[in-house]
């Protein structure tokens, strides 16, 4: 072999080295991307499902106070009854973003009647949903952020090249469609 | 085959392996940049358990570290020192202690045992036979670990006091007179940092007192010899059950910083240690009682812990730029391999 075979050899092993890192890392990179969303989904779906659960306890402790206020009792309700994991993201979103304001609707109220402040566990339930919601909303953040970034990832070279070989197609973001935010009308449904 | 043939033939052969080395290098930080840049950053008051990236100010825990070259409070250094044109270190000591990091939302703790820091030097200069040592040289003479914080006595006495040099400055003072290159990285409370890691319950960690402390001097348990050594040691029923048995004073909380919590045993002729006040006591006590639910960064086996110096956009930045140096790397090994078959076949036409 002469030396000027040789060094195109190694020229072309080195490109191909260098190549072949890139590829691999990107698919590496793409695929925890992939599982870093889902991961912030799962952590969404807990604080939801934790809401969720507190919420008749909530309801209970105020309806027999606040007798007059059964429009907001029902809101939340109806908000609550409307919750289903299975759904698409979007539809998740328009629901979580409804049972948010029915909550806040509610708290709202629950701020008129002086009398619930004497009730501990109203204030405690109180607390706790304020902490659930705070968490929720942090963690939406989070998933749309890690979302951005697998969207990004995969519309940039070299993962560009890659997409259609690995069928990589855009996340969903936890927000609600247009068409979604009418929902939920579902009918009101014991708690 | 000699003269200015074999020189570029040498050049060239060492310009290929120094390519290939940057070019490792650079792959490396490609990985790592995309590590940080793909990972969302957590809120500290809704981090979930799991692989998390948080970005906050550091806030010290219990204890700080005072920086060899410089004296810093830090909870994290990496001093060197070399001679000029040689290339053993008179000096490469690397200490880490558990520290916090602060956001707008909360605060979390960080065990750096195993940690890959990210940090640039604040300190880098040389001394020479003509001007002597550097300005910002103010080597450490006492403790390396100090209590985060010092009550009023403790400050006045640091002050006022003058301390002997140490060991490794008596080593330099009679060290031959050749010129020495002094660097020192640190992270400091109230630097901005980003830290990747696997948020766990702090009752997951295995050994919390361990993993709170990362010390180049001293041999981590799980270093096969050293484990080797403890379980034969185990065997023989050589080890004590009772840790002021085995350690003595050393066992005394707030001993190790001057400040325990009951009297030591010291010899008569000891000067004695002020005792711990009832607040410094409380916090001395306060030490590892986090709950066990509470979530805490540390590495893990699948999930290493990377510290890095400033915001995440800065972190990530620093290792792409360590990928395009490797990429000039991949260029300068081409073009000194393409040197090297030229200067062989001249070599080998002549």
């Amino acid at each position: 072999m002469t030396p000027g075979t040789a060094v195109a050899l190694f020229s072309v092993g080195l490109l191909v080295i260098v190549v072949g890192f890139l590829a691999w890392e990107t698919y590496n990179a793409v695929v925890a991307l992939r599982l870093r969303i889902d991961k912030a989904w799962a952590n969404i779906d807990v604080a939801l499902k934790q809401r969720h659960d507190m919420l008749p306890a909530l309801v209970a402790a105020v309806r027999g106070v606040m007798a007059f206020e059964q429009d907001v009792l029902g809101d939340v309700a109806r908000a609550r009854a409307a919750y289903s994991p299975t759904e698409p993201i979007p539809a998740q979103a328009a629901v979580s973003e409804a049972t948010t304001s029915a909550i806040r609707s509610l708290f709202a109220v629950v701020e008129q009647y002086p009398e619930l402040g004497s009730h501990r566990n109203v204030l405690d339930l109180q607390d706790e949903i304020e902490r659930i919601e705070g968490v929720i909303a942090d963690r939406r953040e989070l998933y749309n952020d890690q979302v951005y970034r697998h969207n990004t990832r995969i519309a940039q070279i070299p993962a560009l090249l890659l997409a259609p070989l690995f069928h990589w197609r855009p996340r969903e973001f936890f927000a609600a469609r247009p068409e979604e935010l009418a929902r939920p009308d579902t009918e009101l449904r014991s708690a | 085959v000699d003269g200015p043939i074999a020189q570029v033939a040498v050049l060239a052969g060492g310009g290929l392996v120094a390519g290939l080395a940057m070019l490792l290098r650079g792959l490396g930080g490609y990985r790592t940049a995309n590590r940080i840049s793909d990972t969302a950053t957590s809120r500290i008051a809704s981090i979930a358990a799991g692989e998390v990236r948080v970005s906050g100010v550091v806030a010290p825990a219990e204890v700080l570290l005072v920086s060899a070259l410089q004296s810093a409070s830090c909870v994290y250094y990496r001093s060197t020192v070399r001679e000029r044109g040689d290339d053993d270190l008179i000096l490469a000591e690397e200490r880490a202690v558990g520290f916090r990091v602060r956001d707008e939302t909360g605060e979390v703790r960080v065990f750096p045992r195993a940690a890959r820091w990210d940090v640039p030097a604040r300190f880098d200069d040389r001394s020479s036979t003509l001007t002597g040592s550097p300005a910002g040289l103010y080597q450490r003479t006492g403790p390396a670990y100090t209590a985060a914080e010092p009550d009023r006595d403790d400050q006045v006495r640091a002050l006022l006091g003058i301390g002997r040099p140490d060991r490794f400055e008596r080593f330099v003072a009679v060290a031959s007179g050749r010129d020495r290159e002094y660097q020192e990285r640190r992270l400091e409370p109230g630097d901005t940092v980003t830290v990747i890691g696997r948020a766990m319950p702090f009752g997951e960690l295995d050994d919390p007192a361990e993993a709170d402390l990362a010390d180049s001097e001293v041999l981590p348990p799980d270093d096969p010899e050293v484990a080797a050594n403890i379980a034969e040691a185990r065997a023989a029923g050589m080890l004590l059950g009772d840790p002021e048995d085995a350690w003595g004073n050393a066992a005394i909380p707030g001993f190790g910083i001057g400040r325990p919590v009951r009297e030591p045993d010291l010899d008569p002729d000891a000067a004695r240690l002020a005792l711990a006040g009832p607040g410094e006591a409380a916090r001395v006590a306060r030490t590892f009682e986090i709950p066990a639910e509470r979530l805490v960064l540390a590495a893990a086996p699948d999930v290493p812990l990377l510290i890095g110096f400033g915001a995440p956009g800065e972190v990530a930045g620093r290792h792409q730029a360590t990928f395009l140096v490797g990429l000039l790397g991949a260029v300068l090994a081409i073009g000194s391999a393409i040197a090297l078959a030229l200067a062989l076949g001249q070599g080998l036409g002549a």
